[in-house]
């Protein structure tokens, strides 16, 4: 489902304004958080969770569930396919 | 030079006397209600009981301004009461406030997108400025007018400024506080940061799951020795410490290891010539976050090492005043001071596990309480401590 | 005594990064806008997407004022009269038109007033005092007071300043939040403020809050500080009336240059120190009376010898 993926990359870098990136800058496994990855922090995570909601329907409620959930693309795409 | 206090007044959901309050505190009983606030009923949400017209009323006010103004006023001139204004005495007034006229603007803003009766002479509540020169204009104070905004912080920020302003000779007597009034913003704010508590809050506890909003105000009034003579007032207690450090982590989260909060604790002991062995009492910041309780309680353990006095978060009582918090919890400082109480911070029954902080639990009286020391920390890592002393 | 060591603008005027700020000042109109640096040197990416202009001004002249001097601030104060706007309407337009349970979260977080000061503290990774000041028209001197009394209470290196945004809705609640017979513009101004010795120091400030009359203010003003009006070389002021009934060496309006915010009378204190330096004069004096009952006056002084 690379479609998937590369709609979430797309969407990523619209909502959190990145704007200097394109998707193919996006590793599907590479951390999303933290100064190894693209340096995303904890209001992207909100950012995210907005996102998953809008877009996909999927309400997370717990803000903490957050870290697992948004570690790469490839851990996104899969809990957006388990949960539609 | 001592700073010297000679008036205390507070509005919130446990009272809008001091009186009232008390009883609330005394009876460990909270103002926090489900619904309380009328456009969003779902939240839980400390809001005091009148509509902005009620206030006028009931406290007699006649300046016009937004809900913060309106509350600010009745804790101002609870403060001020009995104090009269005179040339020679420079009075001047330093309020804090996070959203001023945010209550009025967000109504009128709505019209503005659904193009209906949109009416611009709204907006002239709006600035948080305003919402100080109202206060002032009701109380009468016509030297010096100054707004902090910090967030949370803004209050304890204005004691602070309040005080420097006397000790640096530019004013001699200064009424300082805080004051915000509920408005969907800050509660729809509040909601996207993910973290409120659908429950009464849960400081320091380890199930703790975040906060529940408040409105109020709190101001006190401060003098200097020459004011005092002047003013014939008899001091309540003494603002001796005040310090604000930048935690510079991130723009909401406070540090793991509460840096700034460690910081500020220990220069606010330093400006009151005191050491952590000497305070009697912490009111906590604890706004009942998952991130706040645990950096708080590693800073309080840093700075009080094995010998941590009792500390209480005050906000399962009143809800999360904002720029007012710092303002209402000097006000409970000097309550403690003057009649020796201890206040319990409600909800609690298990420790935080990484540091197994347990707080004061019941609410008690007769004690000996010389030094209150209140923290009071805001988004951008804001970082405030104040401290009360008894005369 | 509270000399000024750096100084650094983004306005509507060609004003960042130039040695005499006067040099290029054009009258400015409603089609003025803000004349940008390539924010990209100052701010990583990271940060930088999300800042409204507002931060961006801020943070950026700050930390060119940083890299001016060199030194840690041992105190950031910052003058807004009326923050951040843009984020603020972004939010409320958020919330009043979403029926969903989840709000995008980042232009809350970006709408309290102190967000500018806490962007500083964490650009420069500051863990000083850090403080907000919001007082409508007279936020940076006020802002410049607190900035005084850490001088005089041991700070060595201070970061003061003030800014200010403009978004289109202003133009459609004119006069109720702003009242301005100027075009609206953005603007930041900020400066590093020491207790050691430079060219330039802010000699003495005050403001008052029950204005009857800006003149009879200024006269007292004068007095206080033993200088005669003659003796002002620049009077930079924010009402043309004041011009017919004083005489000092030059004057002229600032809000021709800053366009009508609340944080004009920073850029003013900018003006004035360039003016002083290049034209070698001594006395400068700020009269800002964007709102008739709130007046600050801000008197500079360039050491001559």
């Amino acid at each position: 489902m690379s479609e998937l993926r590369q709609t979430l990359k797309a969407q990523i870098i619209e909502q959190l304004n990145l704007e200097d990136l394109t998707p193919a800058d996006i590793k599907n496994d590479a951390p999303l958080f933290g100064n190894d990855g693209l340096g995303l922090d904890s209001i992207d995570a909100l950012e995210f969770i907005v996102l998953l909601e809008s877009s996909y329907d999927i309400k997370v409620a717990d803000p903490s569930a957050g870290k697992e959930i948004f570690h790469s693309i490839d851990s996104l795409a899969a809990y957006i396919e388990k949960n539609q | 030079m001592e700073i010297f206090i000679t008036g205390y007044g507070m509005i919130s959901c446990i009272g809008s006397t001091i009186d009232e309050s008390l009883e609330y505190l005394r009876a460990e009983k909270t103002g926090i209600q489900l619904g309380a606030f009328e456009a969003l009923p779902q939240y839980r949400v400390g809001v005091v009981p009148f509509s902005n017209d009620e206030i006028k009323a009931k406290f007699n006010i006649s300046t016009d301004g937004s809900r913060t103004a309106l509350l600010g006023m009745v804790a101002a001139k609870q403060a001020f009461e009995g104090h009269k204004l005179n040339d020679s005495i420079r009075t001047g007034l330093i309020s804090g406030t996070s959203v001023g006229g945010m209550d009025i603007s967000e109504r009128e803003y709505k019209n503005f997108l659904e193009q209906t009766n949109h009416n611009p002479a709204n907006y002239k509540h709006h600035a948080s400025g305003t919402s100080s020169e109202e206060i002032a204009k009701e109380l009468g104070v016509t030297e010096f007018i100054n707004t902090i905004s910090t967030a949370c912080s803004s209050a304890a920020n204005s004691l602070m400024m309040g005080a420097r302003m006397i000790k640096n000779g530019l004013l001699d007597r200064v009424i300082v506080g805080g004051t915000d009034g509920l408005s969907s913003f800050t509660i729809s704010g509040f909601k996207s940061l993910m973290i409120f508590d659908d429950e009464l809050c849960r400081p320091f506890d380890e199930s703790r799951k975040g906060l529940n909003l408040g409105e109020g105000a709190g101001f006190i009034v401060l003098e200097s020795e020459k004011s005092l003579k002047l003013s014939g007032k008899k001091p309540l207690a003494k603002l001796t410490g005040w310090s604000n450090a930048s935690d510079a982590f991130h723009q909401t989260a406070s540090s793991p290891n509460g840096y700034g909060a460690t910081i500020s604790m220990q220069e606010a002991l330093n400006v009151a010539g005191l050491q952590a062995q000497d305070i009697d009492y912490i009111n906590a910041h604890g706004t009942a976050t998952p991130n706040n309780d645990l950096s708080e309680s590693h800073a309080i353990k840093t700075i009080f090492k094995d010998a941590i006095p009792p500390f209480s978060s005050t906000k399962a009582y009143t809800g999360h005043t904002l720029a007012a918090s710092g303002g209402i919890e000097a006000v409970f400082a000097i309550l403690a001071i003057q009649q020796g109480l201890l206040y319990p911070n409600l909800n609690f029954s298990t420790p935080i596990e990484e540091t197994g902080l347990i707080p004061q639990l019941k609410f008690e009286e007769g004690k000996t309480i010389k030094n209150v020391l209140s923290n009071s920390f805001g988004f951008g890592g804001n970082n405030s401590t104040v401290i009360l002393s008894a005369i | 005594m509270y000399y000024i060591h750096s100084r650094a603008s983004i306005t509507c005027q060609d004003s960042f990064r130039t040695d005499n700020v006067c040099e290029k000042l054009v009258v400015i109109d409603d089609t003025s806008d803000v004349v940008s640096p390539e924010y990209k040197e100052f701010i990583p990416p990271a940060s930088l997407r999300r800042l409204s202009p507002v931060l961006k001004m801020g943070l950026t002249a700050s930390i060119e004022c940083k890299n001016q001097s060199g030194k840690d601030f041992d105190a950031i104060v910052v003058g807004t009269g009326l923050g951040c706007l843009k984020d603020t309407e972004k939010f409320l337009s958020t919330f009043l038109t979403s029926t969903s349970d989840f709000l995008s979260p980042t232009a809350f977080i970006q709408s309290t007033h102190n967000t500018i000061g806490g962007q500083i503290s964490l650009g420069l990774g500051n863990h000083a005092y850090n403080m907000t000041h919001t007082q409508n028209s007279v936020s940076f001197e006020v802002s410049l007071l607190d900035a005084m009394m850490c001088i005089n209470e041991g700070k060595k290196n201070v970061l003061v300043g003030a800014a200010d945004e403009k978004i289109d809705f202003l133009k459609e609640v004119q006069p109720n939040l702003i009242s301005a017979d100027f075009p609206l513009c953005s603007g930041a101004s900020f400066f590093v403020l020491s207790p050691e010795k430079s060219e330039v120091q802010v000699k003495a400030i005050s403001t008052t809050f029950s204005s009857e009359n800006v003149l009879t203010d200024i006269a007292a003003f004068l007095d206080v500080h033993n200088l005669e009006m003659e003796k002002i070389d620049l009077l930079l002021h924010s009402n043309d009336g004041i011009e017919e009934h004083v005489t000092p060496k030059d004057a002229f309006n600032f809000l021709d240059y800053s366009g009508f915010h609340y944080s004009a009378s920073a850029f003013a204190l900018h003006i004035a120190h360039d003016y002083l330096v290049n034209e070698e004069k001594e006395w400068a004096l700020i009269v800002n009376d964007m709102c008739p009952t709130n007046i600050g006056i801000m008197l500079i002084q360039r050491d001559e010898a």
